[in-house]
């Protein structure tokens, strides 16, 4: 418990010394950040020094770089991230939308890949070696090495454009969910099978499943209730290795789908060099990533005794 | 099997001589499918598919091989230090590294020196040595406690020899297949950050570009994407199975 607590402690200092690098970074490009306020909304090359003047005020970009970023860092404690350069509207409201969307995203592709991928290790453990491990193991291997924006087009043609029975890119009903959530699904579902398959041989060959079967229990039962239990409890507490791919997989998903999660605002950020989007958007991706780890650990410590 | 890697490097480095130019528009053959001519039909431009694809494997398994390269032989190093001297320091900064996705180093990256192969390369080398240190520094402290270091200790080797000619030989086999595996991680990754316009630039025919390209034509031309998008599904499952039989040969 003191553990997971000292992690969690830990987060906000490690946010703050991230927040130095991703202030001053994006701002070494030697692009003026006064003309890139302007650039998005008027045409003609030198601006009206008054102008200038204006927009520096209006969106903290006077003053020393240090007086900037402790102005930005005294905001942002309050909650205001700053207005984006490209829309003129305050940043926290658009990442907290877009964080929504992306968590929903995230949650129902984790279901997914939980749902398919751990049945699926555990089956191709029964018999390894056997025509089904066969093809599941090549399926894990297809699954692992199919990016996620090769898959999406590919689903996109065969399923929106072919059979016409989901929307292609979009974002609002049910059904816009259901192309991006496969595309996202795939990944961790193959990296699931693959380690519940392995890790389910291992425990199929201790003396308790032995000593179950002397007993006389049926081969199902022995199979799901004393080693699939254990081996698919001990991949979960390896989730911690899914988030990484998972928010990179969103950035490619959501972009391809069109969907306004925070992936394509950071994506679409970058692109238009809006600083305080790729700031606040930046921080609360490492945000998330960090929460992740702790929350994997936080599975691990409730479903393994042994690092209990 | 064995003997794909091979022959898709004489394609790659032989093909471009007996295919169309790759820059050369053939304006007769505007988005058309695959034919004599062409055998994997033409883009936008009536650019040849296939003389495009086989220039950009250079691109693309240049740029995986190199940041690999680099990657690996310095995550090796470091973690064979750790290993030996057991600075857990190392490990503990590889491990919080590891939870940042590549993509988001890439987009960071990609707003600081502008997309291109330079943001690509930095982003991937920022993290990608971490898988190596990590597996160097656990195989090195296993094989630290076996007896035949002992002896070579003994009998007066230094730290530099025994890691280096000892330890090093005897944990090469799962770092090789780690490699493999790698390799085709560092291939998504390249072509991914390409794909979403954060690294080699469309007109180079970089595989991911090049299917970022292809999907505004996904209906009238759907090759355009399924092309490249064979070739590095093709790749990464070729590199994986590779690593896989490197381990266990008889699978």
């Amino acid at each position: 418990m003191s553990r997971l607590l000292r992690r969690l402690v830990l987060i906000p200092p490690v946010l703050l010394a991230v927040s130095v690098p991703v202030f001053a970074l994006p701002r070494l490009t030697g692009a003026d950040p006064v003309r890139t306020v302007l650039r998005t909304r008027v045409a003609s090359e030198v601006p009206d020094p008054a102008v200038q003047a204006r927009v520096a005020a209006d969106f903290g970009l006077d003053g020393s770089p240090v007086t900037q970023y402790l102005h930005w860092l005294g905001a942002a404690l309050r909650g205001d991230l700053g207005l984006s350069f490209v829309t003129r509207t305050p940043v926290a409201a658009a990442i907290g939308s877009a964080l929504l969307v992306s968590g929903l995203l995230a949650v129902l592709a984790l279901a997914l890949a939980a749902a398919v991928g751990l049945p699926a290790g555990v089956h191709a453990a029964r018999r390894p070696g056997g025509p089904l491990d066969k093809a599941l193991t090549g399926a894990g291997i297809l699954g692992v090495a199919v990016p996620e924006f090769v898959l999406a087009p590919v689903l996109v043609l065969v399923f929106a454009v072919g059979a016409g029975v989901v929307p292609a890119v979009g974002w609002g009903s049910p059904r816009h969910l259901i192309l991006p959530v496969v595309t996202l699904a795939v990944y961790p579902a193959a990296l699931a099978a693959q380690l519940v398959r392995a890790e389910t041989v291992d425990v199929l060959a201790r003396p308790h499943v032995r000593t179950a079967r002397a007993n006389g229990l049926a081969p199902a039962r022995v199979l799901w209730r004393h080693a699939a239990r254990l081996s698919t409890t001990s991949v979960l507490a390896l989730s911690g290795m899914f988030t990484a791919g998972l928010i990179g997989g969103s950035v490619v998903v959501e972009v391809v789908f069109g969907i306004p999660g925070l992936g394509r605002v950071l994506h679409d950020a970058v692109l238009a060099q809006d600083l305080p989007m790729i700031q606040a958007g930046t921080l609360t991706v490492v945000a998330v990533a960090l929460l992740a780890g702790v929350l994997a650990e936080a599975v691990q410590l409730a479903l393994d005794p042994v690092a209990r | 099997m064995r003997y794909a890697p091979a022959a898709g490097l004489l394609l790659v480095l032989g093909g471009p001589f007996f295919l169309p130019d790759p820059v050369a528009a053939d304006f007769g053959a505007i988005l058309a499918g695959p034919s004599p001519a062409h055998l994997l039909g033409t883009d936008q431009l009536g650019r040849d598919v296939l003389a495009r694809l086989l220039v950009g494997a250079r691109l693309t398994l240049g740029l995986t091989a190199s940041t690999l390269a680099v990657t690996a032989a310095a995550g090796t190093l470091l973690g064979l230090v750790a290993g030996w001297t057991g600075a857990r320091v190392l490990v503990r900064l590889a491990d919080i590294l590891a939870a940042l996705p590549t993509i988001l180093l890439g987009l960071l990256t990609a707003a600081v020196l502008g997309p291109g192969t330079a943001s690509i390369a930095v982003a991937i080398g920022a993290v990608g040595w971490t898988p190596f240190t990590r597996q160097a520094y656990h195989l090195t402290v296993r094989e630290a406690g076996r007896d035949y270091v002992t002896a070579a200790r003994s009998l007066g080797a230094g730290p530099a020899r025994v890691l280096i000619r000892h330890i090093a030989p005897n944990i090469a086999a799962p770092l090789v297949a780690h490699l493999c595996t790698r390799f085709a991680g560092t291939l998504l990754t390249v072509s991914g950050l390409s794909f979403l316009g954060l690294g080699v630039q469309p007109p180079a025919p970089e595989w991911g570009a090049m299917v970022a390209d292809g999907r505004a034509y996904l209906v009238s031309a759907p090759h355009l994407v399924l092309a490249p998008a064979a070739a590095v599904v093709l790749t990464a499952t070729l590199a994986t199975v590779l690593g896989r039989r490197s381990i266990a040969p008889n699978q």
